[in-house]
């Protein structure tokens, strides 16, 4: 499904899905809830997720919009790429509606989104704007051993912002699946986004943003994108 | 374009565009428009049934759609309806109870108005149908009974300023649908109710548009098996 970008119906992307590295599981001791953590939010008893439209996708060699009068945060994430339609998909089956990955940016508009929170507004304008979410090549899954098993990396202007491991996930990809489509259906050519590691932060017009998904084990790289930064003007809808 | 229903990109719903139905939320009038994604998998067609899952309240919120029928951003309002390729009589169901919690919490609203069915339309309707899209008047009746009954003069921002705004943010693509909001008189449907929209011209009361779907539940789903 390499034409997601074009015919692909919804991306849906999970919050608030990072815990903290391996050795937190390993200690046994109750994980750090990092990237929850630093943005004050609470640990969430199930997934929790939102739609971004498909007129954000962003693909080379385009640039990511930051709107006027907004503070854009990137945060990189593997997203999943739906091979076929299914709802209340069991978690046992869910790796069969799995047509491949992809490497993303869910940008988000952190003033807007916490201004939302605070009001009780939907996010969609803070997650919504065009280029907000850039994507790289379709991966196809013989190039994923293990989809727990991967290291996502951010860098800004060549200064490393994230670098976290899937394995870091507090519901797995079986489970989101499962969960989304106990809601919403699934359709070929959807995507979803499985949440980002600590280490987010803002992206100002100039700068560069480049992301990497690496083999967990051999560091081996499978994809990478980088998209420069660019300054969107406000328009006047009043006109 | 009368394939939007398979074709379309995205179902973007007004929130808070009729100031009485604002008011029975107690919602304050925005500003500026509120909105929201709707998922287009949510859409259902006659003979389809609305589902209400398990646990939930739903509520219908009966709205005018419009279909866009090109590309566009930072679309001025003079250029507004030239983006518009037809319209469409829809509901935008949502589940209340979940809807209120996600407020509460500051969480999104997508689960709250993205269950599957939470998007029943109608029948495309070409332009030539519609002399004047503020002056439309929309009912809703549960079993018979008349429970919405408001007119689009009511509506707090109209149709130009809502493609303006929307295409400020998002793009829009042709087969795109803005609900463009719901005047008062929202409440719930259960199962086993017949839910009738009408969409007539506000002066000579002619039904431009009409649907008629009925309610079933949808048990629950255990995402944890």
């Amino acid at each position: 499904m390499a034409s997601f970008v074009k015919t692909g119906r919804k991306i849906v992307a999970i919050g608030w899905n990072y815990s903290c590295g391996p050795l937190c599981s390993v200690s046994g001791a109750k994980p750090l809830l990092k990237h929850a953590k630093e943005l004050n939010s609470p640990l969430p008893e199930k997934p929790l997720f939102f739609l971004k439209p498909t007129s954000s996708y962003l693909q080379q060699p385009g640039a990511i919009e930051v709107p006027e009068g907004t503070v854009v945060h990137h945060e990189i994430e593997l997203g999943v790429v739906i091979g076929k339609t299914g709802r209340n998909i069991p978690q046992s089956a869910a790796n069969s509606f799995i047509s491949g990955y992809v490497l993303a940016l869910d940008m988000t508009a952190r003033n807007l989104q916490f201004e939302a929170k605070d009001k009780g507004h939907p996010w969609t304008v803070a997650k919504g704007f065009d280029t907000f979410t850039p994507v790289g090549d379709f991966i196809p899954p013989s190039k994923i051993k293990d989809y727990n098993n991967l290291q996502l990396t951010l860098k800004v202007d060549g200064k490393v912002t994230q670098d976290g491991s899937t394995s870091e996930m507090i519901f797995r990809i079986p489970k989101l699946i499962s969960f989304v489509s106990s809601v919403m259906r699934l359709e070929e050519g959807d995507v979803i986004l499985t949440g980002t590691p600590e280490g987010v932060g803002p992206v100002v017009p100039g700068q560069i943003v480049e992301g990497t998904l690496a083999d967990g084990t051999t560091k081996e790289t499978i994809s990478s994108f980088r998209f420069p930064v660019v300054g969107r003007p406000a328009f006047d809808s009043d006109q």
